[in-house]
């Protein structure tokens, strides 16, 4: 019953992304479209964080390689979307898996620490490789998604973009959540829990991190490559330290570990700025004293991982109810 | 490059590389106690300069009693910075939960919660532009040293850094909080047993640290002129990078640390542009959890 609550959730929230598009408001258009990207991106983070128990704190610049890769695929070499899409995935889980093969061997805070490092060496790099990013300037006119067949039905462009950011995302979701509930996604968690047992059982630690770690950066470039193409213009600092801590923020007032907190998380706290637009200057403190108060008060999230102990709990519980029949 | 313009690096090195050590001191004494990175650690930098900015415009008093309150300050922030966020968290006393991974999560976001709150609350106030400072308060004036041009506050970074590392030594080895809060790092349990107060021993630690910070804060804002909400971001980060690179929770490696990098990137000025100055640091991040991946001067075994 939960699980089939939990993709009720995903379900509405989609449709309400999806009717605030049709609101026919551009404002609201581009609040859906952000959303989604966070979603996406959100969910990557979980992937690697709340899944494999990596502490990333220089995510958002692998979001922000995502981005520079499609922005200059499609503007140099003049690939569509859907070609720039894969790209940037495979290229940022390239510079993921060559950057962080040194990292490796750490645990936990050291960890935290080397991609702390990683993600503000991007960030410098992208800001003064001047040549190649155009460095503070940023790279404009990126262009639009553009769908086949969007004319004949008469679609606009922001229509067509909302469509195929939401096609990515649960494309996206689907992959993620097929990789963590499964055997390969519990040897993640064991890897969470204690690395030295895990390894004891058998399972090629040293590995697994790594793998956990290119495809939570595969993900962060789809999200990237999809926030190059919907806002046209991007320049590095949309890409630092700041955002980075505002991904994990997402992660964790949803939930570090579930999927359907990350996509909780994200929505949160995309649309509370937005919808506090009139405090103004305080929103970002409404941001964190949002975060400050889950920490403190929901310490598991908004829509916390279900631990395997009270699966089989609630199981047994219920299991007189159905008939006396104990499934395990 | 010349003789002189070495020691002109080295001494503008040197001034930024202890203001650096500064800040990295808290960062080990917290992390030593409570196994936790204090995020917040840079905002207590950004307070300190804030506080120091608004004595000089409210009283303008000569510079050594500016120095002392925001010492003042610092530590209160401190002191604010542990019941705000770290006591709520810390619900148990014993080691366990003490030093616990679930502890070092929830402190690690809450501190970062915290940070972005006062950095967001000083720029409504004071706007994100640089601050101005009184002409006779920046620390610019030039003093000739033979061929060498140092400033006054290359001076006072100098002696203050020289003052508080002294002071340091002196509360860490000879007084009672210095050897409670050496004892709590060492071992939390054993220091209970002792009859330490643990949770008084993490206040004075996150006070002790704050102090510096604060008044690293108020110089570098009089040295470079340039006083501004995001001002915590830069020094907090390499401070970091010290303390990672010293081994975490030693204080007189952060300090070398400090000092290595501080140095090593005035002089690659000479060579690139200043923007990909801040590469220097974080290559020897990188560099420093290769090659030793606890540490350089890591002294005890790691408790992870």
């Amino acid at each position: 019953m939960a699980r089939h609550l939990n993709r009720w959730l995903i379900l509405a929230l989609v449709v309400v992304l999806v009717g605030l598009s049709m609101a026919n408001k551009s404002y609201l258009n581009q609040v859906a479209i952000t959303t989604m990207i966070f979603i996406v991106l959100t969910a990557s983070l979980n992937y690697v964080t709340g899944t494999a128990g990596l502490l990333s704190l220089g995510h958002a610049a692998f979001f922000g390689v995502g981005a520079y890769a499609a922005a200059l695929l499609s503007t140099k070499a003049g690939w569509s979307f859907w070609f720039t899409l894969p790209a940037a995935g495979v290229i940022t889980a390239a510079i993921g898996i060559v950057v962080a093969l040194p990292t490796m061997r750490l645990v936990s805070i050291y960890f935290a620490v080397a991609t702390l490092g990683i993600g503000e060496m991007l960030y410098v790099t992208m800001l003064n490789w001047v040549g190649l990013t155009r460095g503070p300037m940023g790279i404009r006119s990126i262009p639009a998604i553009e769908l086949p067949g969007a004319k004949a039905l008469g679609l606009s462009s922001t229509e067509v973009s909302m469509l195929a950011v939401a096609l990515v995302m649960l494309a996206s979701l689907w992959a993620m959540h097929r990789l963590s509930h499964s055997f390969y996604g519990n040897s993640l968690r064991a890897l969470r829990e204690d690395d030295a047992c895990a390894d004891a059982m058998g399972i090629d630690i040293a590995r697994l991190k790594l793998e956990a770690f290119a495809v939570s950066c595969f993900f962060a470039g789809i999200a990237g490559a999809l926030f190059a193409h919907t806002t046209g213009y991007i320049s590095p600092e949309s890409f630092r330290f700041g955002e980075s801590i505002l991904v994990l923020s997402m992660a964790v007032i949803g939930g570090l570990g579930s999927l359907y907190g990350s996509v909780i998380g994200a929505v949160v706290l995309s649309v509370l700025p937005e919808a506090l637009r009139e405090l103004g200057s305080f929103r970002m403190i409404v941001v964190g004293l949002v975060l400050f108060l889950s920490i403190l008060f929901l310490p598991r999230g908004l829509l916390g991982e279900v631990s395997a102990l009270d699966l089989v709990r609630r199981q047994l519980r219920r299991a007189p109810a159905a008939g006396g029949r104990r499934r395990w | 490059m010349d003789a002189t313009v070495f020691l002109q690096q080295l001494v503008n090195g040197l001034s930024i590389g202890l203001v650096y050590a500064l800040v990295a001191i808290g960062f080990t004494l917290i992390f030593g106690v409570l196994n936790v990175v204090n995020f917040a650690h840079g905002e207590v930098f950004t307070v300190g300069a804030f506080g120091g900015l608004l004595v000089i415009t409210m009283l303008a008093p000569p510079l050594w009693v500016v120095l002392l309150l925001v010492l003042l300050i610092g530590g209160f922030s401190g002191f604010a910075l542990e019941r705000l966020a770290f006591r709520p968290f810390r619900r148990f006393a014993d080691e366990a939960s003490l030093k616990s991974k679930a502890m070092r999560e929830a402190t690690l976001l809450s501190s970062l919660a915290v940070s972005i709150i006062v950095r967001e609350l000083l720029e409504l106030k004071f706007s994100g532009e640089m601050q101005t400072i009184p002409q006779s308060f920046l620390l610019q004036s030039p003093i000739a040293l033979g061929p060498v041009l140092i400033t006054d506050g290359n001076l006072v970074i100098f002696g203050s850094s020289a003052l508080m590392l002294g002071a340091l030594q002196y509360i860490l080895f000879r007084t009672r909080v210095g050897m409670a809060i050496r004892a709590v790092s060492n071992n939390v349990l054993g220091a209970q047993f002792v009859g330490i107060d643990t949770n008084r021993t993490i206040i004075a630690t996150f006070v002790v640290g704050s102090l510096m910070g604060g008044i690293a804060g108020i110089m570098v804002g009089l040295y470079q002129g340039a006083i501004f909400p995001h001002m915590g971001f830069e020094p907090g980060i390499k401070a970091f990078v010290a303390m990672v690179m010293g081994g975490l929770s030693s204080p007189g490696g952060a300090v070398i640390c400090a000092l290595i990098i501080g140095v090593s990137e005035t002089f690659a000025t000479q060579f690139v542009s200043d923007g990909w100055k801040a590469l220097v640091s974080y290559g020897f991040l990188l560099l420093t959890l290769w090659f030793f991946p606890s540490g350089i001067f890591a002294t005890r075994k790691e408790k992870m």
